[in-house]
């Protein structure tokens, strides 16, 4: 076994003996627990708009510009090019 | 007088947007047109499909607000109606649909938000049993443990994106106290997991990312653990193994009997 | 199962129900929600120590000219064999053509070819599940010109040929017979009483198509005036059942939901006191 197989053989050994305490580290930090509360529920209801508009769809071009967060999000390539 | 099965043809081409004046005369009409009648079918699947895509693509939603969205989802849910009814399951083409949707390309990273949401999803209905974990490898000869191949867990999905992903989730979130993030924050990976009482993401450094993708495409950990080090000469393999441990992000090895 | 009042149960009240398990008849799930291994129904197979559970399935699609989906009815048949719930039912309707679904509960020809179809679909789902399942009435928003039986008739042939029960939505006939011209008391002429099981209460909307108010089943609000009003009349002439308070849209506190359940009990018991004082 030459040193680079020697080493990565023994940090992964070392991995599995860490204490409970600095793994549980590793398990809280950079975690962004939420997240989801299943919401999806099937439905026997009606939309209670079904009956009102006499158009089936909004054509793309008249919401053609996003209105949420994404205002908090900038540059990158938008910018950039 | 139609057949069931012409029926039920001409009612699916006609929710799907066909115009189909075969079904029209085959409905009662008084003082309400039979089309009046109809299109609150057409509506209701419309609407009612966009709803649960939100419900599953929640990040996107806030991210291009309600009115966008419910526009982009429509315009899916017509190309893609579900095979299945389980409303939680449905969506699976729409991170590729966002990506080639033309009105949304000016915003480069909402399909890997959309991967992102999905992931989660999947991860909140899967399983929590078969998990591994660190003794479950104890006492494998050094030989062994460098071939070993370790598969992913049920709902432990690699998000890796150009941009900030992570970031730009929690700037998201309704009350938010994130302020504007830059794209410019580069590239992101997360590994989404499912926890016990919910479905959770963690930020991983692109060397770990690399570990993991190489053992979710079938790499042994010796292979995972160089493809880690050629992205970063310092990645700590040590304390990374044992963080993915601890997050029970891998399965439970195969029985051998 | 005892003729109580009970609530739909949506997650957002999940966790509300599991921490204070608050009083009420039964809970009934939609089938649907529950089929993968997620937390939700971890804690809904917890809150069978509570409470009597009702299976509710919205996507069988029984009215389908192919037929329930196999992999889907066997999914179904899992939660139901692990759950043991007291009731299972779905509805009158059909909602999968060519492979796709499409949420929404559709209406079937009222035709002794549709019936044929209902039946042999109903059945097969009876003998995978070893159980009578109850069949639901419809909301309407249109009929067929070649319909040849009414409604009732065709339910009341269904429960006849297939030995299914029948559940009964109240604001479903209140809504059909409003949006088709029909009259809702007469709708209830003739049903096979020993066959109903269930009784449904929810809210609808008002909304206009051409013009004309057109009702629709959104559950989005209390119990109208007019369905309590009807509800009495069921209950007066088929007797009291388990009854069900279903609220989907602009889902209200919980504590709205119990009060409106309660106020179902109140009538199913009026009626059993009115029952007694005449015997």
């Amino acid at each position: 076994m030459n040193t680079t197989r020697f080493a990565i053989a023994s940090a992964l050994a070392a991995a599995l003996v860490l204490p409970a305490a600095a793994q549980a580290q590793g398990n809280m930090e950079k975690c962004y627990g939420i997240a989801k509360a299943g919401k999806n529920d099937c439905q026997t209801a009606k939309s209670s708009c079904a009956g009102t508009s006499k158009t089936d769809a909004q054509p793309d071009a008249w919401i053609s510009v996003p209105k949420g967060a994404c205002d908090k999000i900038i540059g990158g390539k938008l910018t950039a090019s | 007088m139609p057949g069931l099965r012409d029926l039920q043809a001409a009612f699916s081409a006609y929710l799907k947007g066909e115009d189909r004046p075969d079904l029209a005369d085959a409905v009662v009409a008084d003082t309400i047109a039979a089309s009046a009648r109809l299109r609150i079918h057409r509506h209701h699947v419309a609407e009612s499909l966009a709803t649960a895509l939100g419900a599953t693509f929640s990040t996107v939603q806030a991210i291009v607000g309600d009115q966008f969205f419910r526009a982009m989802a429509r315009t899916f849910v017509v190309q893609d109606l579900p095979r299945q009814p389980v409303m939680a399951e449905y969506g699976a083409g729409f991170p590729a649909f966002v990506g080639g949707y033309g009105p949304a390309t000016s915003l480069p990273y909402l399909a890997d938000m959309a991967r992102l949401d999905w992931a989660l999803n999947m991860a909140f209905h899967a399983p929590l049993e078969g998990r591994l974990t660190a003794p479950d490898l104890t006492g494998l000869p050094a030989e062994r443990l460098l071939g070993q191949k370790l598969a992913l867990a049920a709902g432990s999905t690699l998000v890796w994106s150009p941009y900030p992903v992570d970031r730009i989730w929690q700037a998201s979130r309704p009350g938010a106290t994130v302020g504007a993030v830059s794209l410019e924050e580069g590239p992101a990976a997360v590994i989404v997991l499912r926890r016990p009482e919910e479905a959770t993401f963690v930020s991983l450094s692109l060397s770990e990312a690399a570990f993991v993708r190489a053992l979710d495409g079938g790499a042994s950990l010796e292979e995972g653990a160089e493809a880690a080090f050629s992205v970063d000469p310092a990645f700590d393999l040590a304390s990374s193994f044992a963080r993915l441990l601890a997050l029970e992000a891998f399965a439970a090895l195969q029985q051998i009997c | 199962m005892r003729p109580v009042a009970g609530i739909g149960l949506r997650s957002p009240h999940l966790a509300e129900i599991a921490r204070d398990t608050p009083a009420t008849g039964f809970l009934e799930i939609h089938a649907e929600n529950y089929l993968a291994r997620s937390p939700a129904v971890l804690t809904v197979e917890r809150l069978r120590r509570d409470y009597e559970f009702s299976v509710h399935a919205v996507g069988l699609s029984l009215g389908s000219i192919d037929g329930p989906d196999e992999a889907h009815l066997g999914r179904v048949a899992a939660l139901i064999e692990r759950l043991q719930p007291a009731l299972v039912s779905d509805h009158l309707s059909w909602s999968i053509a060519g492979g796709r679904y499409f949420n929404d509960l559709l209406p079937l020809p009222y035709t002794e070819e549709a019936l044929e179809v209902v039946v042999r679909n109903v059945d097969r789902l009876q003998r995978r599940l070893g159980r009578q399942v109850l069949i639901e009435n419809p909301s309407c928003y249109l009929s067929y010109a070649h319909s040849t039986l009414s409604e009732p008739e065709f339910l009341s042939e269904l429960v006849c040929r297939s030995g299914c029960g029948l559940l009964l939505d109240a604001n479903n006939i209140v809504v059909t017979a409003h949006n088709l011209r029909l009259d809702a008391v007469a709708w209830l002429d003739g049903l096979p009483a020993s066959a109903i099981g269930e009784y449904h209460l929810a809210g609808h909307a008002v909304n206009d198509a051409d013009g004309e108010p057109i009702l629709i089943d959104d559950h989005g609000s209390r119990v109208s005036q007019g369905v309590w009003a009807f509800f009495d009349e069921i209950v007066r002439r088929y007797g009291p059942r388990p009854t069900l308070v279903e609220w989907d849209t602009d889902l209200p506190a919980l504590d709205i939901l119990l009060d409106e359940a309660a106020r179902a009990a109140r009538a199913l018991k009026v009626d059993a006191e009115a029952d007694a004082r005449a015997a």
